[in-house]
């Protein structure tokens, strides 16, 4: 690809000394039955543009491309912008495309052109609104007990429409952007009832609805609802899910950065561990959060900590105050080979039993531009089963109803220690065509609990850059020990998504 | 605590296997090499299925030279038309006075929407960040699936002059969250270190030659123009001189 740049450089070079490459000799005619008559016709006609050309191009002669450049740079100096539509911008932009080596050439300001192109389609439309839709459908079978932990409700097969989403957003100025996020599906809030996706769809909600600008020193500030996610921030998972983090808050975030170190800090209410009730008014809406990150990133490392101080200030009389700690570190040993991690430690008041738990894992992600023919990310992290806020479905295929491999974790045990492995490795064939297969397992260290094994296949088909379809299968498997006999066995489901974004 | 110990002796042991297997794969493709040390990307996925990836080259030295290298070998090229590349190349990329960066975006998400693309993009050097002075105009329409195109980011101070990489460690290129929602106002950012890029280097031979004599016609016109403009000014002033004179001889003589 880079060859093919490297000569399209060469290309806008020597386009005058080339007359061999017909595509760009300005002198050479546009044919009489090409789309740029009819566009300029158009736009004519509906009066969108004045100052129609002179007789160089009259639609019905044939013109050479310089000539048909100069009728779009008039039209474009002359758009009439409350008469134009968003259809007619678009035929004015792809016009722009076509003939844009000829408007240099010409000394047209094409970069002027396209601003005022983008003032235009600002004032018609600024906002912008964009989505995702996904619907799933899944089969899944119970070798044991009759209960299907893949689906809601317990159900063996179940269509749902998993989740669709809209983005609003705006790009108010240069430094001020708006974006806003508006869910619904089986992952929106609410009863499982009343969320599954089946029958009419309730309960949507802005799940995320912020505001970026800048401050003075170059500070850039944050206010809304937004996702709190540094292990995110610094590719520390892989699918599903941090091991501690990535919930919502109503606040602040404050960042700056001097040179290759940046440090930020977010004050704010209502953060909640992700779960499907998201923002919530209990415990955690009485619950003040000040989270600090302090990061640096060279080219080949980085290294940072992260402090999240909880504190209660609910009317409740409990000590419910929690501190979590992280420090986090990578180092690229190639630039697609690396080795990364994060440990933690906390501090918690009585309700949160008093409890100094840790977690860490090690990551080593290695890039398909290193193997070729596929990426590997191998992941182990151990959790004290009394560490607060960690996400035991973790390494799930899915978020809400699927099955995981850390279910029968027992939280009880307090001195247990979890052990996990998680593998993925996936394979981009070519544009087209992907595939993955996954495997984890979870080491309860709790005597009387089995260990639970995961693994999974799926192929994914990118039909359009809009559309793609994927079939994948997971099972796990809980052994023949757990809390009750429901959560015994296997579980397995076959599962057919369908993503579309526009 | 010793499994800790072992486990982490593994996972480094594999890396340091996958580094060794790598590094002699990529020996033989030097340019692939290269392409890969200049080269940074980020793949987000959404967990809907939706994807943005986002890949940018560094245009150093060392890459464009291993490039003009790879384009002489495979068209079996000899050196006065490598030279003649080399030469079309380097004034394309204007490197004198400006930072080439080759941003590609593989867009499987929603639709995006990148113009004005001058402020969805920015280089940090040191404290202070740099919008793009140039940049591939089809950037600034909607799209989905791939686009690809160079931006330009200034290699000078605009009011000293200075060398803005000069005793720079490293450089930084910061997208703005507003590049794509999938994003969810992350930031996406790739750091170079560019402290022994010397694109210096790259002017030497018959190609440096010719890229000099351009600049000198360069700067011989604007010294014309200077020379013609001051020449204007001072016959301006001899006229004013001349008609000043010409009414104090005729006051002198009332």
């Amino acid at each position: 690809m880079k060859k093919f740049m490297a000569v399209m450089a060469m290309v806008a070079v020597v386009a005058f000394a080339a007359p061999a490459l017909a595509a760009t000799n300005p002198f050479m005619d546009v044919p009489q039955g090409h789309w740029a008559y009819d566009a300029v016709g158009l736009l004519a006609s509906r009066g969108i543009v004045s100052g129609y050309p002179d007789g160089s191009f009259k639609g019905a002669q044939p013109a050479t491309r310089y000539e048909v450049a100069s009728v779009v740079a008039r039209a474009l100096v002359a758009i009439d912008a409350d008469k134009a539509s968003k259809q007619d911008l678009e035929l004015l932009k792809k016009l722009v495309m076509e003939f844009k080596d000829e408007l240099d050439a010409l000394g047209v300001k094409v970069d002027k052109l396209d601003k005022r192109v983008a003032v235009l389609e600002d004032g018609i439309g600024g906002w912008k609104i964009r989505g995702t839709f996904r619907f799933d459908a899944k089969f899944a079978s119970d070798t044991d007990e009759g209960n299907y932990y893949y689906n809601e409700n317990g159900l063996k097969n179940d269509f749902e429409k998993e989740r669709f989403r809209l983005f609003l957003t705006k790009t108010i100025d240069a430094n001020t952007y708006f974006y806003a996020q508006y869910r619904t599906g089986a992952s929106a809030s609410g009863a499982n009832a009343l969320r599954d996706g089946r029958g009419d769809l309730q309960n949507m909600r802005w799940s995320h609805l912020f505001v970026n600008t800048k401050l003075p020193y170059d500070i850039n500030f944050r206010v809304g609802r937004f996702a709190v996610d540094f292990e995110g921030d610094y590719g520390l998972y892989d699918d599903w899910d941090a091991l501690f983090g990535d919930y919502r808050i109503d606040g602040f975030q404050l960042s700056k950065n001097w040179g290759n170190f940046k440090g930020t800090f977010i004050v704010g209410r209502n953060g909640a561990f992700d779960t499907p009730d998201g923002v919530s008014e209990n415990i955690a809406g009485n619950v003040m959060n000040y989270v600090l990150d302090l990061n640096y990133t060279a080219e080949r490392w980085f290294l940072g900590g992260t402090a999240y101080w909880w504190n209660y200030d609910g009317e409740a009389n409990i000590d419910a105050d929690l501190r979590t700690y992280g420090i986090y570190a990578g180092f690229k040993f190639t630039p697609a080979i690396a080795l990364k991690g994060i440990y933690y430690w906390q501090n918690t008041d009585q309700f949160w039993g008093d409890a100094d738990g840790k977690a860490w894992k090690a990551i080593l992600d290695v890039k398909q531009e290193a193997l070729k023919f596929t990426s590997l990310w191998v992941e182990y992290s151990q959790q004290d089963n009394d560490f607060v806020g960690a996400y035991n479905d973790r390494y799930a295929i899915g978020d809400g109803t699927y099955d995981y491999v850390g279910r029968n974790l027992d939280w009880a045990d307090a001195n247990g220690r979890t052990k996990w492995w998680f593998v993925k490795a996936a394979q981009q064939w070519n544009e087209k065509w992907s595939t993955f297969i996954r495997y984890a397992h979870a080491d309860f260290d709790t005597d009387w609990l089995d260990n639970a094994t995961e693994w999974g296949l799926g192929i994914g088909y990118q039909y359009t850059p809009a559309i793609y379809f994927e079939l994948a299968y997971d099972q796990v498997d809980h052994g023949d020990s757990a809390f009750a006999l429901a959560d015994h066995g296997k579980d397995h489901v076959l599962r057919f998504r369908t993503n579309v974004n526009f | 605590m010793k499994k800790t110990a072992i486990l982490i002796i593994m996972l480094i042991s594999a890396a340091a296997l996958l580094c060794g297997s790598s590094a002699e794969h990529a020996f033989a493709d030097t340019f692939d090499q290269v392409l890969l040390r200049w080269t940074k990307w980020e793949k987000k996925v959404d967990r809907d299925g939706g994807s943005i990836e986002i890949r940018a080259t560094y245009y150093s030295a060392e890459y464009i030279e291993a490039m003009i290298q790879k384009e002489a070998k495979d068209n079996l090229w000899t050196q006065s038309e490598a030279d003649d590349y080399k030469y079309k190349f380097l004034s394309t990329l204007r490197l004198d006075e400006l930072i080439p960066i080759n941003i590609k975006f593989i867009n499987n998400g929603p639709t995006m929407y990148l113009g004005p693309f001058d402020i969805m993009v920015k280089m940090r050097i040191g404290n202070k960040t740099y919008k793009p002075s140039d940049y591939d105009r089809r950037f600034n329409f909607k799209f989905q699936g791939e686009k690809e195109g160079l931006a330009f980011f200034p290699r000078f101070d605009e009011k000293t002059g200075k060398d803005l990489l000069k005793d720079v460690k490293s450089v930084t290129l910061e997208f703005s969250p507003a590049v794509s929602p999938l994003l969810e106002g992350r930031t996406i950012s790739f750091v170079w270190n560019v402290a022994d890029d010397n694109p210096q280097k790259l002017y030497e031979g018959k190609a440096a030659s010719r890229l000099e004599t351009d600049r000198l016609i360069k700067r011989l016109e604007k010294l014309r123009k200077d020379k013609a403009e001051e020449e204007s000014k001072l016959s301006a002033i001899n006229g004013e001189i001349d008609t000043i004179q010409k009414r104090l001889d005729e006051l002198a003589k009332q």
